[in-house]
Formats: C-alpha cells, sequence, structure tokens
C-alpha cells in the first residue's frame, strides 16, 4: 500500500492558531479548519481504498491542547515517511572526531537505512563517504571502527585512500577505458552535507540541508556547557555498548528529556546506589557521593525545561553533590575563561540536551553521548560511549566512568529500567493505537521565553518551563516532527 | 583427595547453581569481601576494555557493589527486574591455568539461556577469567572478569545472566 501523506488545516504557526496535522493512508481527507482545501497530491485509486483519514497531533495553544495520537509510535507508514523525511533529511551525529584521531581511523555508522564511514585523510581532514564501492556497491568497511590508509574492496579489490580518492581499479588499465572511468566515478560519494560543531561529528543526506550551525541553533549554548569543559578538548572513552530496544525511537526521544519518569523508574536505582553508600567505608572521597539523594528528594530543588527550538529540548535540574562532580576541581580555571552565570551552569546544573532527531547530550552524574537509530517501528538500536576532558586527574576520570556504568549502559542500574519502561509503552500504545499522548503536564507553569535561569546563561528558549517534572519540552520535538513528517 | 581442578570446577558450578536459583545470599558468600566483578566492555570488533581507571566496562563492581545489585533485585522496584527471567548457567571448559601460593587462576566458558515474557528466550555467551583465593574453609572468588561476546544487546545484563 502506497502511503499519502496530507497535511491538514490552517497556517502554520501552532501558536496563532489551531493545527490539525494527519497521515493517512487513503481516502478523502477531513478539512477540519477549511472545508474548502483540498487534499495535497491525491493519487489515484486511493479514493478506493478509502479509509479514514487520522489526525495524529493536534496542537492548539488557544484551547491548551497539545497531544499525539499513539498511532505515530506504531504505525509503519509513519516510520516509512520518518525515514524519508528525517532520516535522510536531518542532520544526525555521526561520532566524536577523537574517535577518529589519527590518518585512516575510522567510524563505520548509519544513517536511517544509509551505511556510511567517517574516516580522517593524510590531510587531518576528516570527511564521511557512503559505505559503498562506487564499482558494484559493496560496503567497503566490515568493522565498526578502525584504521585503514588504504581502504581495499573486499570483492573485486580496488582500492581507495582515506581521502576517498580511488588508488587502484584493479586490472583496470587493461580492460576499462578512460571514459567509461569517467563516467562511473572512482572516488567515494561523500554525503551531502558534513560537519563539525565543537568536536561533535554531524552529517546530513540532504544537499539543501542548512548550515550544522543554523540547525543546532538554540541548543548550542547547552551544548557548549559540555565542550568547553577541557581546556584541550574532549575525548570519547574506550568501551562501547549497542543495545536493542523493542519499540519505537520517538520514545527515546521522549524519554531522553523526560524529567517525569526520573522519581518513579530510576527510584531503585536511588534507593540501591543510596544503600550502596551506606556500605562504604567513609574515606572523605566527596566524588564518590552520588545523586540519590536528589532523585528521592525531587521537590527541594531547581528544575526545568527549554524548548529551544528546531525540535531541540533541555531539561534541567540542580545538583544534589555538585562538589561530587567531576569537573568541580576546575572551578577557579573555568571562571577565568567563563561567565560566573555559564560556570553555574556547568558545574551546579545536571543537564539533559537532546537534539532532534537522535542524539542526547547528558551531563547529569557523568557526561553521555546516547545516539538511537531506528531499525522498525517497533526496533531500535541506541549507542552510549562515555565523553571527558582530556586530561582530567584520574581520580576524577575514575569516578567519573564509575558513575557512568552505574546509570547509561545496558547493564547499569537504570538505562535496563528505561528500556523496559518505554518497551511497556510500545506495547501499551499498540494495544490502543487510537489513544491520545496528552501532554498537559507543566501547562499551568509554562512561559513563553526565558526563565531566570536561561537569563543567566543569556539563553532565549521558545519557551521555558521551570519545573522538573513536566511534558511541555515535548512541543518542541513534535512540532519540528510534525513539520517534516506530516507536511 | 579431590584436585585443585575438582575444587575451582565446583566452585563455579556452585556459582551458576546459585544464581541459576536466586540464592543472591548464597552466592555472595563465594566472594571475598575485597573482590571485583569485572564485565569489560567492547572496543570495536575484536578487543575489550582492559583499564578500568580510564576505560568504561559493562560491569565494575566491589562488594558492596554487588550487595547494591542484590538490594535491587529484591526490591523488586526496578521494572527490568521485575519478574526476573529465568536463567540456566552453563559452564564448562574449565581450567586451572596458574597455581600460586595463594591463589589460583582460573577459565572457564560460559552460555546463559534466559526466559523472560518480555524477551522470550535469550541465549549470551562468552569467557569467564577467574583469580580464585585459597582461604582456610576453602575457595573463595577474589576477581570475576566476565567477556560478553554478544555485542547488539538484547534485556537487561546484571549478575544472573552473564
Amino acid at each position: 500500500m502506497v502511503p499519502g501523506l496530507f497535511f491538514l488545516g490552517g497556517p502554520t504557526s501552532p501558536f496563532i492558531t489551531t493545527l490539525i496535522v494527519s497521515l493517512r493512508t487513503g481516502g478523502d481527507v477531513l478539512d477540519r479548519d477549511n472545508t474548502n482545501r483540498k487534499p495535497l497530491a491525491m493519487g489515484k485509486g486511493f479514493s478506493q481504498r478509502s479509509q479514514s483519514s487520522e489526525t495524529l497531533l493536534e496542537d492548539s495553544p488557544e484551547q491548551n491542547i497539545f497531544r499525539v495520537k499513539r498511532k505515530a509510535f506504531t504505525d509503519p507508514n509513519v516510520y516509512k515517511a520518518e525515514m524519508s523525511q528525517i532520516f535522510e533529511r536531518c542532520w544526525l551525529y555521526l561520532c566524536h572526531e577523537s574517535q577518529v584521531s589519527g590518518h585512516g581511523d575510522y567510524i563505520s555508522t548509519k544513517m536511517g537505512t544509509h551505511s556510511v564511514v567517517v574516516i580522517r585523510g593524510a590531510d587531518d581532514k576528516i570527511n564521511c563517504f557512503y559505505d559503498s564501492c562506487p564499482h558494484r556497491g559493496s560496503k567497503l568497511t566490515s568493522r565498526v571502527s578502525g584504521t585503514a590508509k588504504t581502504i581495499t574492496c573486499r570483492y573485486h579489490g580496488w582500492c581507495f585512500n582515506a581521502d576517498g580518492h580511488c588508488t587502484l581499479v584493479r586490472g583496470g588499465s587493461e580492460a576499462y577505458r578512460q571514459p567509461d572511468l569517467d563516467r562511473i566515478g572512482t572516488d567515494l560519494r561523500p554525503i551531502s552535507k558534513f560537519g563539525s560543531y565543537k568536536g561533535f561529528l554531524f552529517g546530513s543526506l540532504d544537499p539543501e540541508a542548512p548550515d550544522l550551525e543554523e540547525y543546532i541553533g538554540g541548543a548550542a549554548p547547552f551544548i557548549d556547557l559540555l565542550a568547553d569543559q577541557g581546556p584541550d578538548g574532549l575525548e570519547v572513552l574506550r568501551g562501547e555498548s549497542r543495545y536493542i530496544m523493542e519499540a519505537n525511537w520517538k520514545l527515546q526521544t521522549e524519554n531522553s528529556t523526560d524529567g517525569y519518569h526520573v522519581a518513579t523508574v530510576h527510584r531503585n536505582f536511588a534507593t540501591a546506589v543510596g544503600y550502596r553508600e551506606t556500605l562504604l567505608p567513609d574515606t572523605g572521597n566527596v566524588l564518590s557521593k552520588t545523586e540519590a539523594s536528589r532523585i528521592l528528594n525531587l521537590e527541594k530543588i531547581g528544575s526545568g525545561g527549554y524548548d529551544v527550538g528546531n525540535g531541540h529540548m533541555i531539561n534541567w535540574a540542580d545538583r544534589g553533590n555538585p562538589e561530587a562532580g567531576p569537573l568541580w576541581s576546575q572551578r577557579d580555571v573555568l571562571l577565568e575563561r567563563f561567565s560566573s552565570g555559564k560556570v553555574r551552569w556547568m558545574l551546579e546544573r545536571g543537564r539533559t540536551v537532546t537534539l532532534f532527531p537522535n542524539l542526547l547530550l547528558n551531563d547529569v552524574a557523568s557526561t553521555c553521548i546516547r545516539v538511537w537509530r531506528p531499525l522498525a517501528p517497533n526496533l531500535t538500536e541506541i549507542e552510549t560511549w562515555c565523553i571527558a576532558p582530556k586530561g582530567e586527574q584520574p581520580d576524577e576520570r575514575r569516578a567519573r566512568i564509575r558513575k557512568y556504568e552505574d546509570f547509561f549502559f545496558p547493564s547499569s542500574l537504570a538505562v535496563p529500567d528505561d528500556v523496559r519502561a518505554m518497551e511497556g509503552a510500545h506495547i501499551g500504545s499498540e494495544a490502543y493505537d487510537g489513544g491520545w499522548n496528552d501532554l498537559a503536564l507543566g501547562a499551568k507553569t509554562l512561559i513563553e521565553g526565558a526563565d531566570d535561569a536561561a537569563r543567566e546563561l543569556d539563553v532565549r528558549p521558545v519557551n521555558s518551563n521551570p519545573g522538573r517534572e513536566v511534558e511541555t519540552p515535548f512541543f518542541a520535538f513534535w512540532r519540528e516532527w510534525a513539520e517534516r513528517v506530516l507536511k | 583427595m579431590t584436585s585443585l581442578l575438582e575444587e575451582a570446577s565446583h566452585l563455579l558450578h556452585q556459582e551458576a547453581w546459585f544464581l541459576d536459583n536466586r540464592a543472591w545470599n548464597d552466592w555472595l558468600t563465594l566472594y571475598t569481601d575485597d573482590c571485583i566483578f569485572w564485565a569489560p566492555a567492547m572496543v570495536g570488533d575484536e578487543n575489550w576494555t582492559d583499564n578500568p581507571d580510564n576505560d568504561v566496562s559493562l560491569i565494575y563492581m566491589d562488594r558492596p557493589g554487588l550487595e547494591a545489585r542484590i538490594f535491587r533485585i529484591e526490591g523488586q522496584d526496578s521494572y527490568a527486574t521485575h519478574p526476573l527471567p529465568h536463567t540456566s548457567h552453563l559452564v564448562t571448559n574449565i581450567l586451572v591455568q596458574g597455581d600460586a601460593e595463594d591463589k589460583i587462576d582460573v577459565s572457564a566458558a560460559w552460555m546463559v539461556r534466559s526466559y523472560s515474557r518480555a524477551h522470550g528466550s535469550l541465549i549470551r555467551g562468552g569467557l569467564y577469567h577467574y583469580v580464585i583465593r585459597k582461604t582456610l574453609p576453602g575457595l573463595k572468588i577474589l576477581k570475576k572478569k566476565i567477556f560478553v561476546h554478544d555485542d547488539k544487546i538484547v534485556g537487561p545484563i546484571d549478575i544472573y545472566n552473564i
């Protein structure tokens, strides 16, 4: 069945009027706001296979309604549209520059359904190519990462240097005419757009994509809170994890910025590490203190959430023990380089930065990069890495790693519970996909523009919500999603 | 008289039996007070992390860490851990690789089959490297290093299923 994608309804500004957007599988579209408007690009034969059109997102600020139909998580046609409209168009996170630090170092990864390879050339420039031989399309890398100053295609032996230039067409001069090789194009094909934001490498398959800085937009000052922590930059630590979640990828996007689940899903994390603290001899090592008390006493801390535009979301909370953070010893050095407001944000507030569509930069008890890639409507692959300032002190590095292991791996005391919660949400959404996820939590405290904490960092979010258990930051994601998928 | 290999094999099989029967506190008695329970993480396709102070591990825990795991499992408040999957550890190819005055090195291969309604039947496998201390009551685990061969991990990884 061919899916039809239509936009229904009135003007596009979600702040001005009701926006009702749909994805439909056929039949005439009910246009609630404008009865004269014709459905866009209706294919011949759709009316014969008439099915009721379904509204997937209702965004009506003047009625205080923002809700998402659960079918948005479960429908295979939505998934197909996301793969082309989001994963072939958006800037997607690929890896950190420290993972390809030398000539020929490469990371093999995926953008949507497309295999790509990020590799550092002889001239120190990092490129990203489709992982596909120009000859017959064979995948070129057979490892997730490695070092190859020459990439040799395992099928017919064509060779490429780390800059992507073809260095050998085996038997080429005897059998190929030069004009044919010119037509074939023997060099590796770069993806449309590739860029670095302070060492975080992103790519886009869309030649029309805006510049990376423009795409990151209002999330940049919050990424800087992590990226600017080390005077010599950051590095991804050795030790990888890939795990499978049997749930839709957007549940991970929401979970990454969801403060509401922390006190329920992670209550057992907090009690377990709190219990562990009682078993440890008191060595006076403040670095071993955890955030357990904060999780169990949510009401005593400052917190909030922001829509920073372009689908990006921020969630933050004051740290329970800021001096237990591995960066605390650098406070004076940081104050020489940055404003006191920025340093306060770096050291005293835990933050999650969720970039549209599938990246989380988490700096709470430890520092984590998490990427989630859809494999099917109900299947997602998740990868995480620990990132840290280069040259940090050994005891700080050790404390950072132990806290990372406590929370961020599928072997930790927290991530398995998140995964299970999201899998449960997916199964329950399938049970009744006509239900709404009504994102009304926090509507009472929503503020247009900046709150006090945002002003401290000199940023102006689209909206702020000075409460931790709020769902209004999700508006950012879903508005961007609707803009890309449903129109 | 039992050989060192038989004694070590008994310890490893006993550990597997306690875990598969959820006898957590009996399981913990097999470990020394200064024990380390370590599952390194993968690096690329071929390697595992080897410096827990500078690399990330899947699990790197001392005895209080193990007790916290048991606390979490018994608390029944962890969505991922309750209900627990049913596990069967297959521990085999046990070899004594080194014999010093106070401890021995032992290697083994493992497979754990687990079943839960949530994830169905899962099979994982890898290798164990043990450092086992000779104590008066008998052998006790000083260090257990678990190489998990599975790269794309389905379901949680915890003390009971690796």
